[in-house]
């Protein structure tokens, strides 16, 4: 460390000198350089299997923050997808933009199925089962009367509202459920006037994911009249995962969770039942 | 002093001869006194007589004559010559006979102006009733006029035929020269004291060159010393409210003999040269003041008063005076020190706070604006002890971070210690911040408050008799237009989006009202039982709290048979409660002691459910919640106690015990049914300490080794923390300093990165298992120049740390089942760094400038080989802090300027589409921190105005409030907070989330005194 003497005399030209440094730094400072982030082709698997459905995996790649990455000579179309079910080996066939199907399988309950290939050097590897059909699924009232509301009709007033629609089902193990009210016409009816501008809500809704045995579907949360799909589904608690917090945030970027090694995404089988409701008007 | 009776100046002369003279006079003068003042071979020694016609000798509350005798002249020869005193108005006055000068000699003026000073000190507006008849031709005109004794006695009569005569008032007779002015001092005396609180304006034009804002203190005493090396005792106090002063500097003038007060006021200095020399007793924001000692000084209770800062209304730079708002520590290495009271004078955003005017010092991050914590050394806010009347504060923040949990009107004294800390403290690897809060006025009652655009502030101080004082001081924030804003900024973004449930008539949810606001409660009760002796008892509350919920029922909808209703939660709620009992006592002059048992809580709630109530089968009400709960309460039982013991001239021993009981409960559950984490931990943490601090080489070196040892329950293992921090003085202005340590941290605070508002951190005590002790060795050296003008000084860090703990809470989904995993990753890290600080000290145009360069990394295995950016980790941070008086205007000008800190980028996203047929967006990361947000910089400016009692043009008038403008981040420059990332069109966009824009603020603040 260079020793300064500090008189008086020549501090004037010390402070200067500081101030110099200073904006020498700061200038140096303000380059920011272009760092890129490391990218791993580290693919990404999306299955729902539910019996009655073809099974069907959806293989993508991950979009890259960086403009300039190398991805791995793995072609999405060409992958050699193997699938284990029970005792039988099945390799998956390619169906054109990374869909894979198995036709003809059948998916009961119980049924285990895993997934297997090989991408970016690495083996992915994924496993589930069908959890059982959603038992002793009732509902409170099967059809609902709503008041069509309109700029002249205004709030619901005294009396017009109906009670919550009660769905509920037997769940001794306390695993995961979820509902999904499908409107079934393709152009239905909407129950509140919409303005010219406004876009259409959409003809699907559901409720959160819930280890308990019943949920009430309030009135409210229906905008549209006509025969609805109330499907409940029973599923596995990787699939709940995917309504956890997840962060996008440069705050707390962490990895998402998955089941899959060697990949992300979600492969997961499901169960369902599904019973009707019809919205009526006044 | 009290009243008393004329001082006899202890003699060197022979006591026979004076004997000898009394005996032989003693019976021709029978009433009147004989005194020398000072020794033979002074040049002012002289023996002179006082003589009271009344008899009374006690009181000095009276008129002075002093008789100067002819030529050649000795006291008594003047006394027997000389017979005004037989008059009748003089009866009750005091005479006091000088001897002329000698023949050929030349005596000074000064010196009757010293023996005038001497036997009338105290005697504060006597210079009505102070009266000079001279009759020694001698004295030339020159001498006479040089020496100003005019502006000392009130009326002097020159001797018959001097040319000095000619310019005296035509009225030559004693009698009308020399007439008393009454006054009614019982008064008067009082009116001095009212006058005495308080900060002062004057116009110093107005002011004649003898009058001042506050007496100051003079040399009265020419004689020789009589005592050498000895011990002086005592305490310093503010002079108007009686506060004592903590880590005030005591130095004793023209050597490096110096100590500081300790943390009650009271300081000991050791082998003072002798009982003539000048103290100089120094403390940020009060007029640096200088105490002649005198032979009557008292050794073992001396009160040092020191009065604030006066503020000249002049236009003219006083050069030498210090404006201290920010001092570096004189005796310490690596310390800081702020004045709270003149936090007002700088840029605030709302509330002055003394955590943010930290940030403007160099090696304290200026860059983060949603932690009020301290960022010191590239070192976490959790690595800063924070203690506040002694006992610890865990939690420093008030809505987001934005301010921090201390008011300013209920603090004394604020000290940080950037690092090499000494042995007294302990359990942080970083830094220590230590707040002194005020004992309250103990001479007058004293209210005031403060009104922002963000929050209401008023306080109280009530003294009870001459023993107890206690002050209460109370915060609270209103949602006026700046809280909306701060609240909005930091808590409407989220870092996450969950699927939102439902869709439907969103037209038709009702309306929630979110109440939200932060308040603090800060009291203080001192008892002075003994000069000795004093117990205070301080408390310290403070929370936030959010309620942003709402209730729904069907009820509110006209439906008299409702049979669902809906209670929607959403309420964070969050603070501190402490308190402290601290008795101190001054055992012998060279023992002091304090022994302190604390208790402090830190609480969160956070509660986002919502609550159904249903009615099944049976008809009975079920009531089931869902969302997430979050509680987090840590309470920390201490007991500890300090003793110093100024055993030798040269070592000053300080040693101490403390005990600690933690007790910390951590709940987090989603629904009331699943409990995600439930951790109780306790635990007991035991030690002691001692160290030494060592002057060497004639107090040029001041060595400072110690030793703590620590005893953690948890472990079961003992550490030791040996210290050592060296400071030299190379001249007196310029010193080098080093320390160095080794530090121990056995509560680590995680922060919960998933949630981003609300109080998302929480303490982990060590264990053996996941989570080790995690430990610190700092090197620091400086080299530092001060006068009193400037300050420069440059200083170089380096801290390696071991065992630090990440936390991560990973939601764990197999098809099996789900499970949350608490991982806790070990890893190490380094800091360092160089700081350089340049400070003008007084004028009236003042400030500083800093800079810091410095790097912060952090090793952990799971994140790969390398060391990694540390989220703290800042290369270049510039500060530059203007500051300029003029009249009752203060203006003040920040700019801060960091590089940008690290983040994580993404390296790539996909998209899920879920069952019915929304997306979700996730992203995955490879490297941690890689990428740096753009620079960060903001000027903020502030102009004070001061409110002044009394009328224009008064000579003095008391301040008795303020109001101030400030604009915070001037230039609205957009600072980064953080990225946020979508993907859109196949591609990921990131979006900046900002910082706070441009920010006005207005204060009126009034008070009492």
């Amino acid at each position: 460390m260079t020793t300064i003497t500090l008189h008086p005399s020549n501090t004037k030209p010390i402070s200067r000198l500081i101030i110099i440094a200073a904006g020498a730094l700061l200038l140096f400072a303000s380059c920011n350089k272009e760092e890129n982030s490391n990218f791993t082709d580290t693919p990404i698997v999306e299955a729902y299997l539910l019996p009655g459905t073809d099974l069907t995996v959806k293989v993508s790649r991950q979009v890259p923050f960086s403009t300039s990455v190398t991805y791995s000579a793995d072609e999405i179309d060409q992958i050699g997808m193997e699938l284990n079910y029970g005792d039988n080996t099945v390799i998956m066939t390619p169906s054109g933009d990374g869909i894979y199907t198995a036709p003809g399988i059948s998916m009961a309950e119980g049924d285990t199925f895993s997934l297997k290939f090989d991408f970016n050097e690495k083996t992915v590897k994924a496993f589930t089962y069908i959890p059982s059909k959603p038992d002793s699924m009732t509902q409170s009232v099967t059809k609902i009367y709503l008041s069509k509301i309109d700029s002249t009709s205004g709030f619901p007033g005294m009396g017009e509202m109906p009670e919550p629609v009660e769905i509920s089902w037997s769940n001794p193990d306390n695993s995961y459920y979820l509902i999904i009210i499908e409107n079934t016409s393709t152009d239905p009816e909407p129950i509140r006037e919409l303005d010219d501008d406004e876009d259409r809500p959409a003809f699907v809704f559901r409720k959160a994911p819930t280890s308990n045995n019943r949920e009430s579907l309030r009135p409210m949360e229906f905008e549209y009249f006509g025969l609805h799909r109330i499907i409940l589904f029973h599923v596995l608690p990787d699939y709940a995962a995917l309504y956890e917090q997840n962060s996008s945030s440069s705050l707390n970027l962490t990895n998402p969770s998955t089941s899959i090694s060697n990949g992300y995404g979600i492969f997961t089988g499901l169960s369902s039942d599904t019973l009707y409701l019809e919205v009526k008007k006044n | 002093m009290s009243e008393k009776t004329k001082r006899e100046p202890l003699k060197a002369l022979n006591v026979f001869p004076a004997i000898l003279l009394l005996l032989i006079g003693s019976h021709v003068l029978a009433q009147h006194k004989e005194y020398s003042f000072n020794n033979p071979g002074n040049e002012c020694f002289m023996d002179y007589i006082c003589y009271s016609p009344d008899g009374v000798y006690q009181s000095i509350k009276r008129p002075f004559v002093f008789i100067v005798g002819k030529t050649g002249e000795t006291a008594i020869e003047a006394f027997q010559s000389d017979s005004v005193y037989n008059e009748a108005q003089f009866q009750h006055y005091m005479f006091v006979f000088l001897p002329g000068n000698k023949a050929g000699q030349q005596r000074q003026p000064r010196c009757i102006e010293s023996l005038a000073s001497l036997l009338t000190y105290n005697y504060y507006y006597g210079r009505d009733n102070l009266f000079l008849k001279l009759r020694d031709t001698s004295m030339s005109v020159m001498q006479l006029q040089e020496s100003k004794l005019n502006t000392i006695f009130a009326a002097i009569k020159y001797p018959e035929n001097s040319p000095a005569d000619n310019e005296t008032t035509t009225d030559q007779n004693v009698s009308t020269l020399f007439r008393e002015t009454q006054i009614d001092y019982e008064n008067y005396h009082r009116q001095i004291k009212e006058d005495g609180t308080g900060t002062f304006y004057v116009e110093d034009n107005k002011m004649t060159d003898n009058e001042s804002v506050f007496e100051k203190a003079v040399k009265t005493y020419f004689g020789a010393p009589t005592r050498h090396a000895f011990t002086l005792s005592g305490m310093v106090k503010d002079r108007s409210t009686g506060e004592a002063l903590p880590f005030a500097t005591l130095l004793v003038k023209g050597t490096t003999n110096g100590t500081s007060a300790n943390a009650d006021g009271y300081f000991t200095l050791l082998k003072v040269p002798s009982d003539t020399s000048v103290l100089l007793v120094q403390y940020v924001g009060y007029q640096t003041t200088e105490v002649f000692l005198t032979p009557e000084t008292p050794v073992k209770q001396l009160f040092v008063e020191l009065a604030p800062l006066a503020v000249s209304l002049k236009t003219v730079t006083v050069v030498g005076k210090r404006e201290d708002m920010v001092m570096n520590g004189r005796l310490e290495v690596a310390t800081m020190k702020l004045s709270p009271k003149k936090l007002e004078t700088l840029p605030n955003t709302g509330e002055r706070d003394v955590m943010r005017s930290f940030q403007l010092m160099p090696g304290v991050s200026a860059s983060n604006e949603s932690s009020s914590g301290l960022y010191v050394r590239g070192g976490t806010p959790d690595q800063n002890l924070v203690l506040y009347d002694g006992f610890s504060i865990y939690h420093v923040d008030h809505l987001y971070g934005f301010f921090s949990a201390f008011n300013s009107n209920a603090l004394k004294d604020v000290q940080l210690y950037k690092g090499g800390f000494e042995s007294k403290f302990g359990g942080r690897l970083s830094s220590v911040t230590e707040i002194t809060g005020k004992d309250g006025n103990s001479k007058r009652f004293n209210v005031g408050g403060d009104i922002s655009l963000l929050s209401t502030n008023v306080f109280a101080e009530v003294p009870v008799g001459k023993k107890f004082t206690s002050i209460v001081a109370f915060r609270k924030s209103y949602k006026g237009f700046l809280y909306n804003k701060i609240f909005d900024k930091f808590s409407a973004t989220s870092s996450y989006e969950v699927p939102r449930e439902g869709g439907g008539m969103g037209r038709f949810s009702t309306e929630t009202e979110v109440t939200s606001y932060f308040y603090d409660l800060n009291a203080k009760m001192t008892y002075r039982p003994t000069d000795r002796d004093v117990v205070s008892l301080s408390i310290f509350n403070g929370a936030d709290k959010l309620d942003n919920g709402s209730a729904f029922s069907a009820a509110g909808f006209g439906m008299g048979n409702a049979r669902f209703g809906s209670n929607s939660t959403d309420l964070t709620n969050y603070g501190n409660t402490g308190g402290s009992l601290k008795w101190g006592r001054k055992w012998n002059e060279k023992i002091y002691g304090n022994t302190l048992a604390s208790y402090s809580n830190y609480f969160s709630q956070r509660d986002r459910t919502q609550e159904r109530t249903t009615y099944n089968d049976d008809d009975e009400a079920v009531t089931t919640k869902t969302g997430v709960i979050e509680n987090n309460d840590l309470k920390d039982f201490s007991l500890k106690s300090d003793y110093e013991w100024d055993a030798f001239r040269h070592s000053k021993i300080q040693f101490g015990a403390f005990a600690t009981y933690f007790d910390i409960d951590y709940n987090y559950a989603q629904n009331d049914t699943s409990d995600v984490l439930n951790r109780s931990n306790k635990a007991a943490l035991a030690g002691l300490y001692l160290q030494s601090k060592t002057k060497l080489f004639s107090d040029r070196l001041i060595l400072t080794p110690g030793l703590r040892i620590s005893y953690f329950g948890n472990t079961a293992k003992a550490y030791p923390e040996p210290r050592l921090a060296l400071k030299y003085f190379i001249s007196e202005n310029i010193s080098l300093n080093a320390a160095t340590g080794q530090y121990y941290q056995f509560a680590n605070r995680v922060t919960r990165e998933d949630i981003l508002s609300g109080s998302r951190d929480f303490w982990l005590l060590s264990d053996e298992k996941s989570v080790p002790v995690s430990e610190a060795t700092h090197y620091i050296a400086g080299l530092s120049y001060e006068d009193n003008n400037y300050l420069f000084s440059a200083e170089a860090y380096y801290k390696n740390i071991n065992s630090l703990t990440e936390y991560s809470l990973r939601f764990n989904p197999s098809p099996m089942g789900v499970s949350y995993d608490e991982n806790f990753f070990s890893g190490n890290g380094y800091a360092k760094g160089l700081e350089l600080m340049a400070q003008k000290l007084s004028g009236k145009f003042n400030g500083w400038i800093a800079y810091t360069l410095g790097e912060a990394k952090n090793h952990f295995d799971i994140y790969g080989d390398g060391f990694f950016a540390a989220n703290q980790d800042v290369k270049h941070e510039f500060k530059a802090v203007a500051l300029y008086k003029y009249r009752r205007w203060d203006f003040s000008a920040t700019w801060v300027f960091a590089t940008g800190r690290p983040y994580t980028a993404p390296s790539g996203a996909y998209t899920i589409t879920l069952l019915d047929g929304t997306t979700q967006d996730f992203f995955t990361v490879t490297d941690k921190n890689s990428q740096r947000l753009p620079d960060y910089h903001r000027a903020d400016i502030s102009a004070t105005f001061k409110l002044l009692g009394g009328l224009k043009g008064d000579k003095k008038r008391r301040e008795y409030g303020y109001i101030g403008a400030s604009i915070f981040n001037l230039y609205d420059r957009k600072n980064v907070w953080y990225k946020q990332f979508l993907i859109e069109d196949g591609s990921i966009i990131e979006t900046d989330v900002n910082y706070l824009g441009f920010m006005p603020n207005l204060t009126l603040s009034l008070k009492l005194r």
